[in-house]
């Protein structure tokens, strides 16, 4: 039986095909190795959504458990890839891989949003990386929770719960970063934008997520378009 | 360690690393860092992220592919602003080495950028892995610590005291990047730090938010 339901959503809606990630079983427990490849071909759009959170549990076994998800992404495709929360919860050993392979004017969206334990809860351990290239790196990093020294570090996760992240390899990104005090908007050094937001609670850093989204020119709706070009306008002033 | 080694890692180098606080200003700034004990793990927290990337970076130097490598540590700077200290101070570092090291290893660095990031161009004047990860490792909490005495107007003594003690920590992130020198650059480490890259962004932001309308809030250090 495999562990995750792919489940396409029956809508004839234009714009891109919606497929959610629906959990077929209790995972990953430890011990678990769980592996997604996705490929999207040229031209084609797919949204991929999950339906609840993910919870990182410890297994009856010793060992820790592994997900990977592989995506290759062919010219002109696009993905959003929004997984729910993950909740690394005590004595979890867990370890994820987002990887993506992407053709030059290929498009993705990628958004991970990391919980340090359920309520009261110590958080397990998890190593998580976004490792993605188009032509040459894009951003490759690893993030890794539950060793307390890090956690609580200004310069780690500063003692906060909840971390979240989120690439725009989707058109446009805006010359300069933009941020508040525990977020930020940033154009990476080979094109793309990471958000990245710390805050104790996921609706926090969803809020601060979104907002950036919205501050993001190539992710912005048609109906921004407007608004959107003031900046420049003004420029030439 | 070499002379160069020794030479790089003193705070007298006329490299120009003096101006950059790596984060603790902004962090001072919010009250995260007060004291001794908040010190320490503002500087454990940077070592074993920020410091461990540097050192990964200063071992593979070592052993050439600048190019690849000068790509791949971007991907791993996702922070502009920190993108941007790195390259200054690896260009600071350019300046003396010029007249103080000349090689044909040096030469092809700079062939390669102009503005080195600063792991890189300690690699490739160090030469050894491990000695090259040692002083990187060790620039990454001892521009801090210094700043901290600075800014916070903590003992030295006790400060001094704090760094002595994270040397079993800067020697393990030391060896942990010596084994990976022969690792092709697209598979090294990439290690974050959510917080450091956030204190830079808000470090820059207030810094030129200063220089534009003459705040209140006077930064000292460049990052």
């Amino acid at each position: 039986m495999a562990p995750l339901r792919l489940v396409p959503a029956r809508s004839r809606r234009p714009g891109p095909v919606l497929v959610h990630l629906v959990s077929a079983v209790t995972a990953p427990l430890g011990g678990d190795d769980l592996e997604l490849r996705v490929r999207v071909g040229p031209g084609a759009a797919l949204e991929l959504r999950g339906v609840a959170a993910t919870l990182a549990l410890p297994g009856r076994h010793p060992g820790r458990s592994r997900t990977l998800v592989h995506v290759d992404l062919d010219e002109g495709a696009s993905l959003a890839y929004l997984p729910e929360p993950t909740v690394v919860t005590a004595r979890a050993c867990h370890e994820a891989v987002f990887r993506a392979r992407m053709a030059e004017d290929a498009r993705l969206r990628t958004r991970e949003i990391l919980v340090l334990g359920r309520v009261n809860e110590r958080s397990g351990s998890l190593d998580t990386t976004v490792d993605v290239r188009r032509n040459g790196p894009v951003l490759k990093q690893t993030t890794r929770i539950g060793t307390p020294e890090v956690d609580e570090s200004p310069a780690g996760l500063a003692g906060r719960r909840v971390l979240g992240t989120e690439l725009l390899c989707w058109g446009d990104d805006l010359p300069e970063a933009v941020s508040g005090d525990w977020w930020s908007l940033v154009p990476l050094a080979r094109g793309g934008s990471l958000t990245t937001a710390l805050a104790d609670d996921a609706v926090t850093v969803e809020r601060a997520l979104d907002a950036a989204l919205a501050r993001h020119p190539g992710s912005a709706r048609p109906s921004d378009s407007i608004s959107c070009s003031i900046p420049s306008d003004r420029s030439h002033r | 360690m070499n002379l160069a080694a020794l030479m790089l890692a003193d705070s007298r180098f006329p490299g120009g690393g003096h101006v950059h606080s790596g984060g603790l200003e902004e962090a001072v700034a919010r009250r995260a860092v007060t004291d001794e004990p908040s010190l320490r793990s503002f500087l454990v927290g940077r070592l074993r992220t920020a410091g461990a990337l540097s050192a990964v970076f200063a071992s593979a130097a070592c052993r050439g592919r600048y190019a690849e490598l000068d790509a791949e540590l971007d991907a791993r700077t996702p922070s502009p602003a920190q993108r941007d200290a790195s390259r200054v101070q690896g260009r600071g570092i350019a300046r003396a080495a010029r007249k103080a090291w000349p090689s044909p290893a040096l030469a092809e660095l700079l062939g390669v950028t102009p503005r080195p990031h600063h792991p890189v161009i300690v690699g490739v004047l160090v030469g050894d892995p491990f000695e090259a990860a040692q002083v990187v490792a060790y620039h990454a909490v001892t521009g801090p610590a210094t700043g901290a005495i600075r800014l916070l107007g903590l003992d030295p003594f006790g400060v001094n005291a704090v760094l002595a003690r994270l040397a079993p920590d800067i020697d393990e992130v030391a060896r942990m990047a010596a084994d990976h020198a022969d690792t092709p650059p697209e598979d090294l480490p990439a290690p974050s730090a959510p917080g450091l890259d956030l204190l830079a962004e808000a470090h820059d932001r207030h810094r030129h938010h200063h220089d534009r309308h003459h705040s209140e809030e006077v930064r000292l250090f460049v990052s």
